[in-house]
């Protein structure tokens, strides 16, 4: 069981505080939307009236979304981009897809890689691919999810207005759509692109995600 | 060795399953969707009949607590209802829900409601639209 934690205390922690947080967000949104409602009248909704609204549902959403597509860019990017001096980038002699030995696919699977990794054809195509693909996958469904609960979250807040509702189509080329899910992207990309540049010059000692202490600054494709 | 059909089998029933319980929960949806539109309109309609029938009581009865107040400020509710300008009750055209609110528009009003404990309270009523701006009504709360 010990064994068990410490080797899983990254997913267990990280998974455990989403959960918790995502409680907190829970109860402090319905206390907003709750404020909202008195506002015009209307009495306050329950918690799980709340939690199953599309208001939740679209801030939830819009979130999962940016960091879904970050992990994808940056997964897919970092095969071709480099970084000089960054833990976040491959050393600067492999750009690219690199080889079939390198990669250890197909013949040059070896007795311990995936089923997937050494039968070749389709397979191996889309087991090479997997990390990228599913975050890509769950990057557009989070969007779709924000884009229908955002249109409904918004249509309640036009009909509190007295005004008419839009269409899905109306609200994914409008205002609100594109203020939320820039918003997210923007922080996103901001995060991505410090870590990669702090990354050169800061170290963090013990962690996988900085160089060792001592490395040089030029040093590339190290981690600690 | 496993039977790989056997798999594909139990794979083919899980899917099944999850379409099954996917078009429950749409239907649910979409039903429940259906009887809150309808919820709403009668409401609508209800208000627009009483007006007509000059039973004012009625009418408040389905008002919103807020919209109660605004209309009561001068006399009781009940009479000042009645000197509103309501249109009388037309055919409902399209209903609207989203979450806590609804939008019933019939032929020649559109009326506001939103939720409450015990079903739909009329917000706004004899509201006309305004273009890109907000409607302006006849009877809403503060």
């Amino acid at each position: 069981m010990k064994k068990f934690l410490r080797h899983n205390a990254i997913g267990l922690v990280f998974g455990g505080l989403f959960l918790v947080v995502l409680v907190g967000q829970a109860f402090a949104g319905l206390a907003f939307f709750n404020e909202g409602q008195r506002a015009v009248g209307l009495p306050d909704v329950s918690f799980w009236r709340y939690v199953t609204s599309a208001s939740f549902g679209v801030d939830v959403a819009e979130n999962w979304q940016s960091e879904y597509l970050q992990f994808f860019l940056f997964i897919l990017l970092t095969v071709w981009l480099l970084q000089k001096g960054s833990p976040e980038s491959k050393s600067l002699d492999k750009p690219g897809r690199e080889t079939d030995e390198e990669q250890k696919i197909g013949p040059y699977a070896d007795e311990n890689s995936p089923k997937w990794a050494r039968t070749g054809g389709w397979r191996t195509r889309i087991f090479s691919n997997s990390l990228g693909l599913v975050m890509g996958l769950i990057f557009l469904g989070s969007w779709v999810a924000q884009s229908v609960a955002g249109v409904a979250a918004f249509n309640e807040e036009q009909l509190s207005e007295r005004q008419d509702p839009v269409s899905w189509g109306q609200y994914v080329l409008g205002a609100d759509f594109w203020n939320r899910t820039l918003q997210n992207w923007q922080s996103e990309l901001l995060a991505v692109a410090s870590m990669a540049i702090l990354a050169i010059y800061l170290r963090q000692r013990g962690s996988s995600q900085s160089k060792p202490v001592g490395a040089p600054h030029e040093a590339t494709g190290v981690e600690g | 060795m496993a039977d790989p059909n056997l798999g594909h089998a139990a794979a083919m029933i899980r899917l099944r399953l999850l379409g099954g319980v996917a078009l429950v929960l749409v239907a649910a949806g979409c039903s429940s969707v259906g009887d809150r539109q309808e919820a709403a309109a009668d409401v609508a309609v209800r208000l627009l009949t009483a007006v007509e029938a000059d039973d004012g009581e009625a009418a408040c009865a389905v008002l919103a607590p807020d919209t109660v107040k605004s209309v009561a400020e001068d006399e009781p509710c009940p009479q000042a209802i009645l000197d509103q300008d309501l249109p009388r009750p037309g055919k409902v055209v399209e209903t609207s829900v989203y979450g806590q609110w609804a939008q019933v528009k019939l032929d020649d009003d559109t009326v506001f409601l939103g939720a409450f404990p015990g079903g739909w309270r009329v917000v706004a009523a004899g509201c006309t639209p305004q273009g890109s701006r907000p409607y302006q009504c006849a009877v809403e709360g503060d």
